[in-house]
């Protein structure tokens, strides 16, 4: 069959509008009415760009697996085991301090297919204003011994970049920060 | 254990896709990583996807050119968008957003301070999921062209945004679609950061004969093509 080129992306743009940020898009914790199963966490952080500005308005979106480490989808096999009161997507904007905080479950680890096993982790796509394709990176849990294995931690060459992937415990949640370019600059992944 | 179908994600052809870095939009160089992206292996977490989140969220539907007596002001469009994959598979039940300015060039946006006025019967965005044949019909105002502000008289053609979700979030796409036959087309500093020009010309939505439509509207048609495609089993 004849291959489509997929569609070029160009970037979000200043003007997204705030109503696609719904109210409680950021909290993965209730679904239908039910409440998650797990350890609830705050996942946040601020975002940066070249020289340490903070970004405002700029969008985050998250997908992950649930407590059990089952993603809520038909390709997942075991999805019909998946939590119902679990919703593994999120959104969320900064704000002017380039803050940004999502309410979320502590994912579980899941063994892939050829057996070893995929750390607790969140992907993170990033979507803003000079942003022309958009930006995939990958947060980690600071303390997970499935860290030192996780196969797309393992791909941040050289090694001494995987520590700004793994969030560090703060308070209720896990401290994220992201900076889009530059001193610090974060992890991102071929798209 | 279920059987699953697996999901191909390919490799982009760097041609067909946007520079990074563009000159004379300066907030790129600010934003770009400058380390190299990091190549990872494809794992259940990135061929899978939310699609069975989308009725969280709520549809604002297609019909965003005012009603009754309060109608927009600007040329009265209908869109006619066609999503698919690779494989020209349609892409039902996804999640399509839209938004654009309004006929002045002007975004119901806090950080839009155009001198362009707000029209108050045009808020300029669609949330729909796709049918099964992956179409949407959009009924809206063609929207206006405005100036960057800062920029050195760059002004953007004009063009609407669209963000889709795709079958799984490796396919996730954000772009904008532009008009045929606008001057500014040809100089937008965006538009023209794609190399391929049949990757540009695939950005330009389609005229229909006017007898395509409604009395009172013009015509266009697109096609998103949102990464993936049937996997091949392995042999």
């Amino acid at each position: 069959m004849a291959r489509l080129t997929p569609t070029a992306e160009i970037t979000l743009g200043p003007f997204f509008p705030p109503r696609y940020v719904d109210t409680g898009a950021n909290d993965l914790t209730v679904r239908d009415g039910r409440a998650a199963r797990g350890e609830r966490i705050e996942l946040h952080g601020t975002v940066r760009q070249e020289g340490g500005a903070p970004l405002d308005n700029l969008v985050l979106e998250i997908w992950q697996a649930d407590a059990n480490g089952i993603f809520r989808d038909p390709r997942d096999p075991r999805h019909a085991d998946a939590d119902p009161g679990f919703a593994g997507w999120g959104r969320a904007a900064t704000g002017k301090d380039g803050a940004y905080r999502f309410t979320t479950i502590r994912p579980g680890a899941y063994a892939m297919p050829e057996g070893s096993m995929r750390a607790p982790h969140v992907n993170v796509i990033v979507l803003f204003s000079g942003i022309m394709r958009h930006l995939q990176t990958v947060m980690f849990f600071a303390g997970e011994t499935a860290n030192a294995t996780d196969p797309v931690l393992a791909s941040v060459q050289p090694a001494s970049l995987r520590e700004r992937l793994v969030a560090p415990r703060d308070g209720a949640g896990y401290r994220f920060d992201i900076v889009l370019r530059g001193d610090g600059e974060t992890p991102f992944f071929e798209d | 254990m279920a059987t699953v179908t697996l999901y191909g994600i390919g490799t982009l052809d760097e041609a067909t896709q946007s520079a990074r870095v563009i000159p004379g939009y300066r907030q790129t160089a600010l934003r770009t990583p400058a380390m190299p992206l990091h190549r990872r292996p494809r794992t259940r977490s990135e061929l899978t996807g939310p699609r069975e989140q989308a009725g969280r969220l709520a549809q604002l539907g297609a019909d965003i050119a005012g009603h009754g007596g309060r109608q927009a002001i600007g040329q009265l469009i209908h869109l006619r968008l066609e999503v698919v994959d690779e494989d020209g598979a349609p892409v039902g039940g996804t999640l399509v957003e839209m938004w654009q300015s309004n006929a002045a060039g002007r975004y119901i946006h806090p950080n839009d301070d155009d001198h362009a006025p707000v029209d108050p019967n045009f808020y300029g965005a669609a949330r729909v999921l796709t049918d099964e044949s992956g179409a949407i019909e959009i009924r809206t105002v063609k929207p206006g062209a405005y100036p960057v502000p800062d920029s050195n008289h760059w002004w953007r053609p004009p063009h609407i945004h669209f963000s889709v979700w795709g079958e799984v979030w490796l396919a996730r796409l954000v772009t904008q679609m532009y008009f045929p036959g606008e001057p500014l087309n040809a100089e937008d500093r965006i538009l023209n950061a794609v190399p391929d020009a049949a990757a540009r010309a695939a950005l330009v939505c389609r005229a229909l004969p006017t007898s395509a439509g409604p009395a009172n509207a013009l015509v266009f048609e697109h096609r998103l093509v949102v990464r993936g495609r049937a996997a091949t089993p392995a042999a």
